[in-house]
């Protein structure tokens, strides 16, 4: 396979999966928090603030009005800002045109056709009365799409391209939403009844990434940080867990260099170490200092980014 | 809303009414054109009369739906172009004519072996004017019109390229005149693009319509990619034992980029742009996952002079620097060869009967556009007397410019382009103005089926003592009521062709 | 007496900003023919990326450098080796039939044999009433005509040292009446060309030590085609038929054919070229 074609297949991959999380964000975040069940996390502000600061352009105003309209269409549907998920699905295709010989007929004429979703959705819909119809549909799409590279690629390489960009880009995704909502919960502490440890943000945070239903199977608890941290970050059966999202990239970085020699240098090298470091992790280490944690975790996953760059697309 | 469902079934049980050809109720029929689909007395050809029934027996609304869930279809694949606007681009798809154009095995034979024959004739003259250049000095076709091309390359002179073959893919543009016969109007052996259009149009005609299949006996068109592969593999560099053939496009901006990228993918080789390869000691590498990789045989569809910044258009972004120099060296296959542009000039197309007979010693079997040269005296005398029935070109201009069609002068125009033709007598060439055949098209404006002038591009491909022929071919459609030009940047439209079997 | 040559090629490029993609190609080696054999190349670049021995699309011997590293500046030196004889350029048989060889001009074959080096090219394209600026005498013999040709470029041009690489079109070079070497071999390529002459653009060395006029760095002469003589060798610049001096690299229609240095270069801002070309010969 090209170089350039695979950097193409990885990015298709990690906008397609990019777009499923900033959609359910807004989704989640703009849904249940509408009766929440404290005041700060019913606050619009507080919503809204949160998005911004998930899509990693938060607000740093504190007293700034934000409106929602302005909001929901900077991240939604504004063809001006990078990070928007029209943008995302933009990048996706024009990514998957590029590569367009080498995925199947069905998986490009699913990409093209959520494009055209995307693109003609009306404006002044979205932001009046059509964010849920919007985002449930570019999650519903996004995994339409997954079925396609799952079920109409062959598995070889550029199925394990594909694939490691989803899950690479899965395991950042999951991780700013944690710290998006960390912050939430450090934020809208207060009362009695709003502990940190037990705040309605880890349910939002477990919605956000599709999680909760599993979770409450696993721990027949109410949600605190600890169970949610644990469940998202360490859970290797969690689909959605970062520890999931390495095991996947281990098994196709494998598929792309089948060598066992010693390399250090490699990429597989790098997330083999990285994956064994989460691996046998206790969940109190990371609750002493979440932030840090979150912050190394980042960077892991750049580094691997990068490594993958470095060894498979370099021209 | 997105998930459009086109399997429709076009058949008589859905539709209990049946009115008398409903939808061709309103076809006029002007009696100065050729009709494909009628004979001189207004009947309708026993070839199409099934054809005719079957759609016949259907409204226009039944029609209209067919249609636009073809025209989705083709949006959703992305087999659309690009139009660039003022501030934004759109996207657009190639019109597509759900009535299909047929063409009868008698009249294909003559088309095929027709097309074939002009290709391989093409390709000893590109042989021979970049090596003894024995039509030059046998005076057969004058000097001039080869050493004064911009498309003529001096690099090529002397170099022998793989398998002897110059125009590996070629498309011959072949119309029916209202005598009823084929002409050739122009051919095309650069890059010649449409043929993933041909395939296009009849994987949506057959979801729209696949009851009409049943009725007639078609060749398929699905079968280009392999034969093109067979033909590129069989002219391999020397000592290279299974070719890597690899598509070069200039990207996906390129407004064939689907084409390029369909042909790679349907013959299951590499898609690459010119900065996926390097040349190193002469020999072409493309850049892989696993590091770079040699590749034999290059389908490329950049102009010659994009190919290699080196040696042709230093500021070409779209080449490989060195590529010629490994051509010369005889280490990769170029596909077409570069230089071929010579031999598709329209001044040369006025020489193709002697040329075919220089080389081939054979009549033409497709007929060429008879050209007055005015240089010759005999010719320009009637050239002078029949003006308004003639097509008077420049020799030297490309693009259409300087054209003066006879039947659209005014009396003055006449005399302004006589006295002009008669004071440089060598500048210029005259034809027949030919009457390109018409075909029963809907059109959108009218929600009716309208006669619409067609041209039909075949695609040849000459291998090593091999050549194919695809069997169809792209049928252009004008659009606007009257006109010529059937381009798709000009308003074009395409249908599926069947070629019938015997 | 034959002469051992040694060139000594440099060429140093600074750049404003970081150049990330480039490739060289230098048209620098002396072709072996002759009067000229056993070259030696050495070849060394600062940035320590490969030389590619190739060739160009007319078959001359090139040098392709693309370094796989980021730069700012590059430094290229050449070291070339040779042997050069010493064949008298007015040893040829001067005994045949003057009108036949003129006759053999119009015909044809020799026309379309010679095609490439009869056109005009953009740099050897003169206007309807320049070409009356120099016609052939049938009376004499061509080579005779060529010599006077020769003399006559000699003394219209003033020779300018020039230190544009592009080169500059013969309009302005025959309004000025001033140039450098290559407008003269593009003059003198012109009017040959329209008196029936195949006649292509030279590029070269000249060993300048015997105090011939030419550029510091390559020179430029021209080779005509005579009929029953074959390629001979003018340089109108210094009103000698090319000799022992003259270090042939290579032939074309016009400069842009013999450029001895292309490069593709990706980057912003601008650049600098320096280039010094030294001649040495050791026995003479």
């Amino acid at each position: 396979m090209l170089a350039r074609v695979a950097n193409n297949l990885f990015w298709m991959g990690r906008y397609i999966e990019r777009s499923e999380h900033v959609a359910r964000y807004l989704n989640v975040n703009y849904f249940s928090s509408l009766d929440a069940p404290n005041l700060k996390s019913q606050d619009r502000q507080f919503v809204l603030r949160s998005m911004l600061f998930m899509v990693g352009d938060p607000e740093e105003d504190p007293d700034k009005f934000l409106k929602e309209e302005d909001v929901l269409y900077k991240i939604g549907l504004d063809p001006t800002y990078s990070s928007s998920i029209i943008n995302n699905i933009k990048f996706a295709r024009e990514n998957a045109n590029s590569a367009r010989d080498l995925i199947s007929t069905e998986l490009y004429e699913a990409i093209n056709k959520f494009y055209h979703f995307v693109i003609n959705y009306p404006k002044e819909i979205f932001v009046k009365n059509g964010l849920h119809d919007f985002t449930t549909n570019v999650a519903e799409m996004t995994d339409i799409l997954r079925g396609k590279i799952r079920g109409t690629l062959l598995h070889d390489a550029t199925y394990a391209i594909i694939s490691m960009g989803i899950n690479i880009e899965r395991a950042t995704q999951i991780t700013r939403m944690i710290n998006a909502k960390f912050n939430d919960a450090l934020l809208s502490q207060g009362g009695e009844n709003d502990k940190f440890s037990k705040s309605f943000e880890w349910t939002t945070l477990l919605k956000c990434a599709e999680s909760y239903d599993m979770m409450r199977r696993f721990y027949k608890k109410t949600p605190t940080s600890i169970t949610t941290l644990e469940f998202l970050i360490l859970n290797p059966n969690c689909p959605r867990s970062v520890m999931n999202s390495l095991n996947q990239v281990n098994q196709h970085v494998k598929i792309l260099n089948p060598e066992r020699r010693y390399n250090k240098d490699s990429t597989a090298f790098l997330i083999g170490r990285v994956r064994s470091e989460y691996e046998y992790k206790y969940i109190e280490e990371i609750d002493q200092d979440i932030k840090s944690f979150i912050e190394n975790i980042l960077k892991s996953l750049v580094d691997i980014s990068d490594k993958v760059d470095e060894e498979f697309f370099n021209y | 809303m997105i998930f459009a469902i086109y399997h429709v079934p076009f058949n008589k049980t859905i539709f209990m009414e049946n009115i008398e050809n409903q939808i061709f109720s309103s076809y006029q029929k002007n009696p100065d054109l050729y009709d494909e689909i009628h004979d001189k007395k207004g009947k309708v050809k026993e070839v199409y009369q099934k054809l005719f029934n079957l759609y016949g027996e259907h409204s226009i609304k039944d029609y209209v739906t067919l249609n636009n869930k073809a025209k989705s279809s083709f949006f959703n694949q992305g087999i659309t172009f690009q139009v660039y606007g003022e501030n934004n681009i759109q996207e657009k798809i190639f019109p597509f004519d759900l009535f299909p154009r047929i063409i009868d095995p008698v009249d294909w034979d003559i088309i095929e072996r027709g097309s074939i024959q002009r290709s391989k004739a093409l390709n000893l003259f590109l042989w021979d004017i970049y090596h003894d250049k024995k039509i030059l000095k046998d005076k057969v076709v004058p000097v001039e019109l080869i050493t004064s091309s911009a498309n003529y390359l001096d690099q090529m002179n002397g170099l022998n390229p793989p398998g002897g073959i110059y125009n590996h893919i070629s498309g011959t543009d072949v119309i029916k005149h209202k005598d009823g016969k084929y002409y050739v109007l122009e051919d095309n052996i650069r890059c010649p693009s449409g043929v993933s259009y041909v395939i296009c149009n009849r994987t949506a005609l057959k979801k729209a319509l696949f009851g009409v299949f049943n009725h007639y006996q078609t060749h398929t068109v699905t079968n280009y990619a392999e034969n093109l592969l067979e033909l590129l593999e069989s002219v391999k560099p020397k000592g290279v034992d299974v070719p890597n053939v690899v598509v070069i496009t200039p990207g996906m901006y390129n407004s064939a980029f689907y084409e390029h990228s369909y042909l790679a993918k349907t013959m299951g080789v590499e898609l690459v742009e010119g900065r996926d390869l390097f040349v190193e000691n002469d020999f072409v590498y493309m850049k892989t996952i696993k590091g770079p990789e040699k590749v034999d045989v290059i389908y490329r569809r950049i102009d010659d002079q994009f190919i290699d910044p080196l040696e042709f258009n230093p500021d070409s972004v779209l080449g490989v620097p060195g590529l010629f120099a490994a051509y010369k060296k005889g280490n990769v296959t170029l596909a077409n060869a570069p230089g071929t542009g010579v031999a598709d000039d329209k001044a040369v197309y006025t020489y193709m009967p002697e040329i075919i007979k220089y080389y081939l010693n054979e009549e033409p079997i497709l007929n060429n556009v008879h050209t007055y040269h005015c240089s010759r005296p005999d010719e320009l005398k009637y050239v002078l007397e029949h003006i308004h029935e003639l097509v008077i070109k420049p020799v030297d201009e490309a693009g259409g410019y300087g054209i003066s069609i006879g039947n659209k002068l005014s009396k003055e125009e006449i005399e302004k382009v006589k006295a002009e033709v008669k004071a440089s007598p060598r500048k210029y060439v005259a034809q027949p103005i030919m009457s390109l055949s018409v075909h029963p098209t809907y059109i959108d404006d009218t929600e009716s089926f309208e006669q619409r002038h067609v041209d039909l591009r075949t695609f040849t491909v000459l291998g090593k003592d091999k050549e194919f022929v695809l069997k169809g071919g792209l049928t252009r459609v004008a659009l606007q009521r009257g006109n010529l030009i059937v381009n798709s940047s000009q308003g074009g439209g395409s249908k599926d062709t069947w070629v019938l079997k015997k | 007496m034959p002469r051992e040559f040694e060139i000594k090629y440099r060429t140093e490029i600074t750049y404003e900003d970081w150049v990330h993609n480039a490739y060289w190609q230098f048209l620098i080696i002396p072709i072996e023919n002759d009067s000229q054999h056993d070259v030696e190349v050495e070849f060394n670049n600062s940035l320590f990326a490969i030389t590619e021995y190739s060739i160009n699309g007319y078959g001359f011997k090139t040098l392709r450098v693309h370094p796989k590293k980021k730069f700012k500046e590059v430094t290229f030196e050449a070291t070339i080796k040779f042997i050069k004889e010493d064949i008298d350029p007015l040893k040829f048989k001067t005994n045949f039939n003057i009108a036949l060889e003129h006759e053999e001009l119009h015909k044809l074959d020799f026309k379309i044999n010679h095609e490439r080096f009869l056109k005009a090219t953009p740099f050897t394209n003169i206007t309807a009433t320049q070409d009356q600026l120099y016609s052939f005498d049938v009376s004499i013999s061509i080579f005779k005509n060529l010599e006077n040709l020769n003399h006559w470029i000699y003394n219209y041009v003033q020779f300018s040292r020039n230190d544009i690489d592009k080169g500059t079109l013969l309009n302005e070079v025959i309004l000025n009446k001033k140039g450098d070497c290559k407008d003269f071999a593009h003059l003198f390529c012109a009017l040959a060309r329209i008196n029936g002459i195949p006649t292509r653009y030279v590029s070269g060395y000249l060993d300048r030590t015997n105090g011939f006029k030419g550029d510091s760095q390559l020179h430029a002469w021209v080779e005509c085609y005579i009929p029953q003589i074959g390629w001979k060798g003018f340089d109108p610049t210094n009103n000698v038929l090319a000799d022992i001096n003259h270090i042939k690299i290579c032939h074309g229609k016009d400069y842009n054919d013999c450029s001895p240095l292309k490069g593709i270069v990706n980057t912003q801002g601008k650049n600098k070229t320096t280039y010094s070309v030294t001649l040495h010969s050791c026995n003479s």
